[in-house]
């Protein structure tokens, strides 16, 4: 038996109120909001940030990654968030992309190695950030967010019953190498012919790949190109509306090659032992997963902190400076290999003689004075705020800068920047976890280092 | 067990530009400008030089980097020249390897110039040089001294009431002296409240609790102490030298109260011992101390054993480091009011007591100057360099 062993998901902090993006252009507006991502966040950093909690589980075998917008053309996402995951170097990684539904293929690429014997558990994280044209529907629309899955044959959360594929190459969303913004012919064809036609097809294959009807179906995870394309296609496979799972479209957007994994780690977590799950997901074709439940959800932690945009101006300029802003120095790549060890897996050391964990790795204690011999150790990733600054000095897209020390739980002390707060309820012995997050930008490259925020409320260390 | 070079090395001139926004001279302008008045000051042939320290911090455009940057500036060639780099501690310790040199027999004659040219630079402010490319980055000066203030007024601020109002009280002082200065960067008064009102830098810092960001260049002539009555007859003694270096990157030392400088401490015992001070506040006259920021001052109150941790703030508010004080610190109005040159500021300080010990400081004299201290704190607090200069 095989299937799912765990699930997360991550959203953005931020939010845009679409009323506000609506009076930038005097345009009726969209209901809700929108989660969007910081100005130092992007595709990787949501889904490490999604992944991390499942990689912490430990006999993660292959890491896998999906979006649409991926950082980089050319460099493994996949790797470097295996790498911020402290996951050893024999991790099989691999990047999905090219499509909405990249991260179902993704999560069925990673059910098949476990099938096959290849990998044992799997770890598939998706995440998108698509920035929607100025004034263009999408802008509104689209949200960022992340999910994670962890696939494996034992400690199953839920059994996978089938599995199911449709290529389709129907041009109704597209961006091609040199767009900026997504593309499409939005019509009701499109809808009809590309959307509905392929989800309810892969359905259809379902149940009749495991014998199943559609009322035997507790809870569908269907992900939607607009918020609303993905009742008409339950009811076209004989599923009320009510067991569809909301697409968060009126708080988060649609979120892209994020969504699917997002909206059956939602399915998961609702779900009742026993109940059967249908997972679908569209992008030129369609994938679709039928799962049962081996427990009773409620294993997701809520983040519950948001920070909204003021303005639409203040939104536009993030929005626009994460991709870029220059000013950052250029680092050799000798540099960063050889700190990978203590920058992007955050190790410290540990003094055998005296005990005391500190960072950065040392060959020297900073207490004893012990030369040699200090351990290598991961450090926690939660902890308090020592002291801080709120720097207006330092050129940022958003004033003031938070300069944080951070004591951390269990030991070593760090200093990083604060992200994700208002700078209002910053105070010494606030609870923090560091969230990997993309630093000044360089004149060829993204940086990638560890910031803190604000601990979700309620998920005490 | 330490050496001592106590009375065995003379200042006998002093030189220094007018602080500020020099843009109309260029880093060699204002070195030759310095050190040509600190030989017309010692009434010495600048070829009586024997050998040479320059202080620089941050070179640019060709200024400032390595020895030649003074050689060329005063064609003072087929000399050994020793450039100084020991972040904000720049100057003093220019001075003091200098101090040594002289004190070993080595030479009988020798220069030390500090000079920094901030205001040909593209930065605004003073940024964080030298740093890890993206460990550190978010990092600026202000910052650097803010983190530590704010846990400072976490631990001790509710002591005296509002802890800001104390660091503003150092602003008001500075700047007061600084007013009667006619080198310095800033001569004017500011009020208590136009330093709390004044625009956040980095919390807790507004802008009047910064020195500002300054062109600049001192310069000093020293030699052997028996030969000091050849050139003038007011000519001052190094009485005391001390340099400690504690960790650069104090936010990472979870040992680290983060309410203090240790260099500082560690420094000023070493200078301390050398000039056989026991009480510091009652044997020193005044004090030219590192106050990059206001609330540093009131550190180095209590790291140099003014007072005890925790009462600087109280230091201040009784008016005891004032220029009527027991103790006044910065009569030149310090960094805050004279401005920062960092490589410049140690030498710069030196010539402040210099001129103070010699009676010549006008109406910011500090009367019946006897001894002085020079005090430099640099990088986060990491680097801290005193001296101690007292008349014969």
């Amino acid at each position: 038996m095989i299937g799912i062993t765990g699930y997360s998901i991550y959203v953005p902090r931020r939010r845009m109120r679409r009323e506000l993006i609506a009076a930038a252009w005097g345009a009726p507006a969209m209901p809700g909001c929108k989660a969007v991502v910081n100005f130092d966040e992007d595709s990787l950093t949501m889904a490490q940030s999604a992944a991390w909690p499942l990689a912490q589980s430990g006999g993660v075998e292959a890491l896998a990654f999906a979006s649409t917008t991926a950082p980089y053309w050319q460099r493994s996402a996949a790797s470097l968030i295996a790498a911020a995951c402290d996951l050893p170097a024999q991790t099989a990684t691999a990047d999905f992309g090219g499509s909405l539904r990249s991260g179902t293929t993704a999560l069925r690429a990673a059910l098949d190695a476990v099938a096959a014997g290849s990998v044992r558990t799997a770890l598939v994280t998706a995440a998108d950030c698509r920035d929607g044209a100025p004034e263009s529907a999408e802008e509104a629309l689209f949200g960022d967010a992340a999910a994670a899955v962890s696939v494996g044959s034992e400690g199953l959360i839920a059994e996978l019953v089938a599995a199911a594929s449709r290529s389709d190459d129907f041009p109704d969303e597209w961006r091609r190498d040199t767009d900026a913004h997504v593309r499409s012919f939005a019509s009701k064809y499109s809808l009809t012919r590309g959307y509905t036609e392929n989800v309810v097809a892969v359905g259809r294959g379902l149940f009749e790949k495991a014998g199943v009807q559609p009322e035997q179906i507790a809870r569908v995870a269907l992900a939607s190109s607009d918020g609303r394309a993905h009742l008409a296609a339950a009811k076209a496979l004989g599923i009320p509306a009510a067991r569809v799972e909301d697409v968060r479209a009126g708080d988060i957007g649609i979120a892209g090659a994020g969504m699917p994994l997002f909206l059956l780690a939602q399915a998961l977590d609702r779900a009742k032992t026993g109940d059967l799950i249908l997972a679908l997901a569209y992008g030129d074709g369609a994938d679709g997963f039928l799962f049962r439940s081996m427990g009773d959800g409620a294993r997701l932690q809520a983040d519950s902190a948001t920070i909204e945009y003021p303005t639409y101006q203040i939104y536009r300029k993030l929005r626009e400076y994460w991709r870029t802003s220059g000013g950052g120095a250029e680092i050799s790549n000798v540099l960063l290999r050889r700190e990978e060890t203590q920058n992007v897996r955050l190790h410290g050391s540990l003094c055998p003689q005296c005990g005391l964990l500190q960072f950065p790795i040392a060959k020297v204690c900073g207490a004893c004075h012990r030369h040699g011999g200090l351990i290598g150790k991961a450090l926690a990733r939660r902890g308090r705020l020592f002291t801080f600054t709120k720097d207006f000095l330092y050129n940022a897209p958003v004033e003031p800068t938070v300069m944080a020390v951070v004591d951390l739980d269990g030991g070593g002390r760090f200093l990083c920047q604060m992200t994700d707060v208002d700078p209002a309820a910053v105070e010494i012995g606030t609870e923090v976890e560091l969230v990997l997050r993309r630093m000044r930008e360089g004149p060829g490259d993204h940086y990638y280092y560890w910031k803190c925020r604000p601990a979700p409320a309620g998920t005490g260390s | 067990m330490a050496g001592s070079i106590k009375d065995q090395v003379a200042i006998v001139g002093v030189g220094c530009t007018k602080f500020g926004d020099n843009f109309d001279q260029s880093f060699e302008d204002m070195l030759v400008e310095a050190g040509f008045a600190a030989f017309a000051d010692a009434r010495i042939e600048p070829e009586r030089v024997e050998a040479a320290w320059l202080g620089t911090f941050s070179p640019y455009a060709g200024n400032g980097k390595a020895s030649v940057s003074l050689a060329d500036a005063l064609r003072m060639y087929g000399k050994p020249i020793t450039r100084v780099e020991n972040y904000c501690a720049t100057g003093t310790d220019a001075f003091r390897n200098a101090a040594m040199a002289v004190a070993s027999g080595m030479y009988d004659v020798a220069l030390v110039a500090g000079a920094e040219k901030l205001k040909d630079r593209p930065m605004r402010g003073l940024g964080w040089e030298g740093g890890h490319p993206y460990q550190h980055d978010g990092l600026t000066a202000p910052g650097v001294f803010a983190m530590a203030a704010n846990r400072y007024l976490h631990r001790f601020g509710d002591r005296f009431g509002s802890g800001r109002a104390a660091l503003a009280k150092v602003s008001v002082k500075n700047h007061h002296n600084g007013a009667m200065n006619p080198k310095a960067h800033f001569q004017m008064e500011v009020s208590e409240e136009q330093v709390l009102n004044a625009p956040i830098v980095a919390w807790p810092f507004g802008l009047f609790d910064c020195c500002p960001t300054t062109d600049g260049a001192a310069a000093a002539v020293i030699c052997r102490e028996d030969m000091a009555r050849a050139f003038r007859d007011d000519y001052v003694l190094v009485k005391g030298l001390g340099l400690a270096v504690t960790s650069g990157r104090p936010w990472y030392d979870a040992a680290n109260e983060y309410v203090g400088f240790a260099a500082t401490r560690a420094a000023s015992e070493q200078a301390y011992r050398m000039a056989g001070i026991r009480n510091p506040v009652a044997e020193i006259d005044l004090a030219e101390v590192h106050d990059c920021f206001t609330w540093t001052e009131i550190s180095n109150y209590e790291d140099l054993g003014f007072c005890r941790k925790g009462e600087g703030m109280h230091f201040i508010g009784e008016g005891r480091s004032a220029l009527s004080g027991d103790l006044p610190v910065n009569p030149s109005g310090g960094l805050k009011s004279f401005g920062h040159p960092i490589g410049a500021s140690g030498v710069r300080m030196i010539y402040e007591v210099v001129t103070q010990l010699r009676g010549q400081a006008g109406g910011r004299q500090v009367r019946d100057a006897e001894l002085g201290l020079v005090h430099n704190l640099g990088g986060p607090g990491s680097v801290a360099c005193v001296i101690v200069l007292g008349r014969p």
